[in-house]
């Protein structure tokens, strides 16, 4: 069990020199406990203690860190099983398959692709993450040229290299090297030579046991023995699979893997989990990628990545893995419903995503075109931004001044919502010219609010 | 226990008014019924204040102490409208609490204030952005907040934790994670740390009648955990804070322990 | 390292809850586990997805999703025809949007007429919805709701501001109810103790916790779902026990992302296959998330589901 953030303060050296960022030790310690920083930011802590804390302090899903530089992604560290107790911590990887067998023009195509693949949505840069190369020919030679012409098109992109073969292994890992790629298929009779090479190339491995339909535990019982043998070879950056393929063999196994992990801090299973999605049917294949994201894949494996089919899967990855603590935000700006037009009227809200989108939905259903001005308080309702002195008059009047909706509309008029009643002499005195008026205190008001206004 | 006496804020709707028109006898009123019911600190919230804070927190901590011989809590996010209010502060009749410092570098200058005026202040344990997921991100922030304390001068025993009580309607799991973070609250220093909640906000959003149900009895749990002030209406919870004493064996029990 | 596999022990049971009558019904609900957990109980029921038609003809559905019903969908009944007979589905959801004020403002007698109609033309159950104007709906539903008598159908939405008459009506007629709150756990079981004590019996309700589209707060949505599960289950709270529906082509075909063309946005491509996944994966991230009744619209995205549902019931 971890240890509170008390008890780590008292194996703390109590300096209070600063040397890790933090005010004390007690702050230190307590930024510990809850795994927001690491042990050696501390420089002054005996190495056996430090030994004792990373073991206790170290999450139920191994963080491993694939790739290297700016598209290195972060695996593992999960906590969770569902997304309402706390935030899901790294969001799954989507990597697409590039078969050895393709032809190089085929296999150029698709690095592109990858290369390609980024989009920019709600302030976030999404993209695919990686590229699985398979050893589809069986062939060393074949597998080398591919991983060769990856090196050269795509060095800095994170490789699966997919081969149950340790000596094909080696020769494409070694193209990519301190690149910490993964090399995927450790299995109950390859795992030493395979263990051996992931270490020498400082490589992480994946391990694979045969689905196993039919009995429900005997390939997670397997793939728990094969992560004890590999550890005790000395690799422990590991990720898992456990050769589910089928929708209900992938739930199962993930739950079970989960919660194994985060509810018996079960080690064996304690790894990042890594999933074969590929499917003859694009369609078939976003829907069986959205069950990894949704439980607990950690890495995802596509045979195609169109660009309608990413954009839905980079945003069901953006919404599963949001903080449900923190407020989803909206971008301060001013938006148009419908297609407002200078005479249209203005509405005011705070940029908590939860009250945009009830106040956007119910002008929408109100049909009349209108502006929201969308202030930013850090994602807080109306009456608690207001309280928080994060929505007051004085920093409303400068929010419209600067948004240039002064040039949009004709008008110098802007509705508040009725909760803040009580700034509207206030905004009039800050906003020169513009008159305030009071909307319903409840969103579902609005589009009364609106006919009566018609009327 | 500590009971500071919430009625006076401008988000009720009386004394808003009495505010704007600087209409001393609804202010004076309230302070006194509160000192009645066993307030020992009056807190006096006066919103955001951009406007006129300074002569508004002046005005409301002479009104107040004009009347009734307590400290006043100094409710408000505008740090001049609290030194204007620290200046003023009767200090004879306690020292005056500053509502509130936290983790959010906006409010840091608050402490400096705590210091120079040598006044007690609570320390809301939450970041810039974002509220705190559970009691251990609490107890975290707590950590850095006494650490920032202790750099700007201000002395660990006049510093209040303040857990952040979230509305039960909406943030239900939240009621168990303050609790413990008062306990855990308290670990963090030798002797313990002191601790305040605003009380009502655990019902704020629920219908009228269940308000005191849900206050009293969150109010008893926290009391268990050994928290030290409240912000709180003091007619509601004097019997719980006469029970809960008698049951910790705080105070020795007699019959008529209630009208003591 | 020998490995069990924890099961979990859970307390309570999800409603099984069958409409439509005689030889044609269907029923879902009535697990004991969450979504898909056939590992570890009894999971009865398949979730089932009902086709959207409705009253007026769709307008203001973006093209691509009017194009698959285009030579039926000027007519009500000729459009539930299709959906049964064609595309083979196994509910169909009358949504009476031209009641709207601001679409027909039909009268509930008409639409009345409507559910006749459709109701006489078809086998398969029915879902009849209102046009989402709690005033309106009031009347509209009522109407709908003795039009339909007997016939064992599912009437919604009950909100917070209408549900005593639209209750009543669905109590007078033997139907089944859809409440609906707007995203909070708790005013979600409010509405359900509210509505059981005006004395409707709490294993005909179906919960709408409201539906949002993928990008626009579906997690909100399915956090809700998985709270209400959790309530139902692990707790065994029986105001939470009822089935729950997932009204996804109305939230999903408004969107930016299943309407917006490739010339304009070329990075998103193809605007078909966009707006057909953009269905399907929010309608499959609710079934996850506990949803056992789904209302789409496209069929190839109905189609994808049911072949992904298919994945997790057999075999």
């Amino acid at each position: 069990m971890a240890l509170t953030g008390v008890e780590i303060f008292k194996l703390l050296p109590k300096t209070n020199c600063k040397k890790c960022g933090y005010p004390t030790c007690l702050a230190f310690a307590m930024k510990l406990a809850q795994g927001q920083v690491t042990i050696d930011s501390c420089p002054d802590i005996p190495e056996d203690i430090k030994q004792k804390l990373a073991e206790t302090s170290a999450p139920p899903v191994k963080p491993i860190v694939f790739g290297v530089g700016d598209r290195a992604v972060k695996l593992g560290e999960e906590t969770v099983l569902f997304r309402h107790e706390k935030k899901f911590v790294n969001p799954c990887v989507f990597a697409l398959e590039i078969k050895d067998t393709l032809a190089e023009s085929d296999i150029q195509r698709r690095i592109e692709e990858v290369l390609n693949s980024e989009i920019e949505r709600v302030g976030q840069k999404l993209r695919i993450d990686g590229i699985a190369l398979t050893n589809d020919s069986h062939d060393g030679g074949r597998f080398d040229a591919a991983a060769k012409i990856i090196a050269a098109k795509a060095p800095y992109v994170p490789v699966i290299f997919c081969t149950d073969n340790p000596v094909n292994a080696e020769t494409a890992v070694k193209l990519f090297p301190d690149k910490r790629p993964i090399i995927y298929g450790a299995n109950s009779e390859n795992y030493e030579s395979m263990a051996n090479t992931a270490k020498t190339c400082k490589a992480i491995l994946g391990v694979a046991v045969s689905s196993d339909f039919g009995r429900s535990s005997g390939g997670l019982d397997e793939l728990a023995t094969l992560t004890e043998k590999i550890k005790a070879l000395g690799v422990t950056d590991i990720v898992i699979d456990s050769g589910a393929k089928k929708a209900k063999d992938i739930l199962r196994d993930n739950t079970f893997i989960r919660r194994a992990a985060v509810k018996k801090n079960f080690k064996p299973l304690g790894y990042p989990v890594i999933t074969f999605a590929q499917r003859e049917d694009s369609l078939i294949e976003a829907l069986i990628t959205a069950l990894g994201v949704a439980k607990y894949s950690s890495i995802i494996v596509l045979s195609s990545i169109e660009k309608w089919k990413n954009l839905a899967l980079f945003t069901l990855r953006q919404n599963l893995y949001t903080d449900p603590q923190v407020p989803m935000q909206v971008k301060q700006n001013i938006y148009k419903i419908g297609e407002p037009t200078s005479d249209s009227p203005l509405f005011i809200t705070t940029n908590f995503s939860l009250t945009y989108f009830i106040v956007s939905g119910e002008i929408e259903n109100s049909k009349v075109p209108s502006y929201i001005a969308v202030m930013d308080c850090e994602g807080l309702s109306v009456l608690t931004a207001w309280a928080a002195g994060k929505f007051t008059a004085a920093k409303i009047a400068h929010f419209i001044k600067e948004s240039g909706i002064e040039n949009e509309v004709k008008h110098r008029e802007i509705i508040i919502p009725g909760y803040v009643a009580i700034l509207s002499g206030a905004i009039e005195e800050k906003l020169e010219g513009w008159k305030v008026t009071v909307g319903p205190r409840e969103a579902n008001g609005i589009p009364a609010f609106l006919r009566s206004r018609a009327a | 226990m500590l009971i500071i006496g919430e009625k006076l804020s401008i988000m009720a709707k009386t004394v808003r008014e009495a505010m704007m028109n600087k209409d001393k006898g609804p202010i004076q009123d309230i302070a006194t019924t509160q000192q009645k019911a066993g307030a020992g600190m009056i807190d006096a919230n006066i919103g955001p204040a951009e406007d006129g804070g300074e002569s508004l927190m002046e005005w409301m901590v002479s009104t107040i102490q004009e009347v009734v011989h307590l400290p006043v809590c100094l409710d408000t996010t505008n740090y001049n409208a609290v030194e204007a209010g620290l200046k003023i502060h009767n200090n004879e009749w306690g020292r005056p609490m500053i509502n509130s410092t936290s983790n959010d570098p906006e409010r840091f200058p608050m402490l400096e204030l705590a210091a120079k005026y040598n006044a007690k202040i609570i320390g809301l344990t939450v970041g810039k952005g974002g509220l705190p997921a559970d009691a251990e991100e609490r107890t975290a922030i707590a950590a850095e907040i006494m650490g920032r304390a202790m750099e700007y001068g201000v002395p660990l025993e006049n510093l209040y934790l303040d857990p952040l009580v979230l509305q039960i309607a909406t943030s239900q799991d939240h009621a168990l994670k303050v609790i413990k973070a008062i306990k855990m609250f308290q670990e963090l220093n030798d002797p313990a740390m002191k601790t305040v909640v605003g009380l009502s906000n655990v019902s704020n959003g629920c219908p009228k009648q269940l308000r005191p149900i849900l206050n009293n009895y969150f109010f008893s749990l926290l009391m268990y955990e050994g928290l030290t002030a409240v912000i709180a209406d003091p007619h509601e919870i004097t019997t719980t804070v006469k029970t809960i004493n008698v049951i910790l064996g705080k105070t020795l029990y007699a019959h008529s322990y209630l009208e003591m | 390292m020998a490995f069990t596999p924890s099961k979990e022990t859970y307390t309570g049971k999800v409603n099984s809850v069958t409409i439509g009558i005689d030889e044609s019904t269907v029923t879902f609900g009535g697990e004991h586990v969450l979504p898909f957990h056939t590992f570890e109980g009894v999971v009865p029921h398949r979730p089932v997805i009902a086709y959207e038609i409705q009253d007026v003809p769709p307008d203001d559905w973006p093209e691509n999703v009017q194009k698959p019903f285009e030579t039926v969908s000027h007519d009500p009944v000729t459009w539930a025809k299709f959906c049964q007979d064609v595309l083979k589905a196994k509910i169909i959801a009358l949504r009476l949007k031209g009641t709207h004020p601001d679409s027909k403002n039909r009268l509930p007698e008409d639409a009345a007429k409507t559910v006749k109609e459709v109701l006489s033309a078809i086998n398969v159950p029915v879902i009849i919805l209102g046009s989402n104007h709690t005033e309106k709906d009031a009347s509209v539903l009522v109407a709908a709701a003795e039009a339909a008598k007997n016939k064992n159908c599912i009437i919604g939405k009950a909100q917070e501001a209408n549900y005593k008459t639209i209750a009543a009506a669905a109590m007078a007629n033997n139907h089944k109810l859809i409440a609906m709150s707007e995203l909070d756990v708790n005013l979600c079981k409010q509405l359900n103790i509210l509505i059981t004590q005006l004395g409707f019996d709490r294993e005909k309700l179906i919960i709408d916790p409201m539906c949002s589209a993928l990008g626009y707060g579906l997690e909100y949505t399915y956090s809700v779902m998985e709270r209400i599960r959790f309530a139902a289950l692990m707790q065994n709270d029986l105001s939470m026990q009822a089935p729950m529906v997932g009204d996804i082509g109305l939230y999903v075909w408004k969107v930016k992302e299943t309407q917006a063309s490739e010339t304009d946005i070329p990075q998103w491509g193809s605007i078909e296959e966009r707006g057909i996944t953009w269905e399907a994966v929010t309608a499959i991230a609710l079934l996850f998330a506990g949803a056992e009744l789904l209302i789409m619209r496209h069929p190839r995205a109905v189609d994808a589901v049911e072949k992904v549902i298919d994945e997790f019931v057999e075999g």
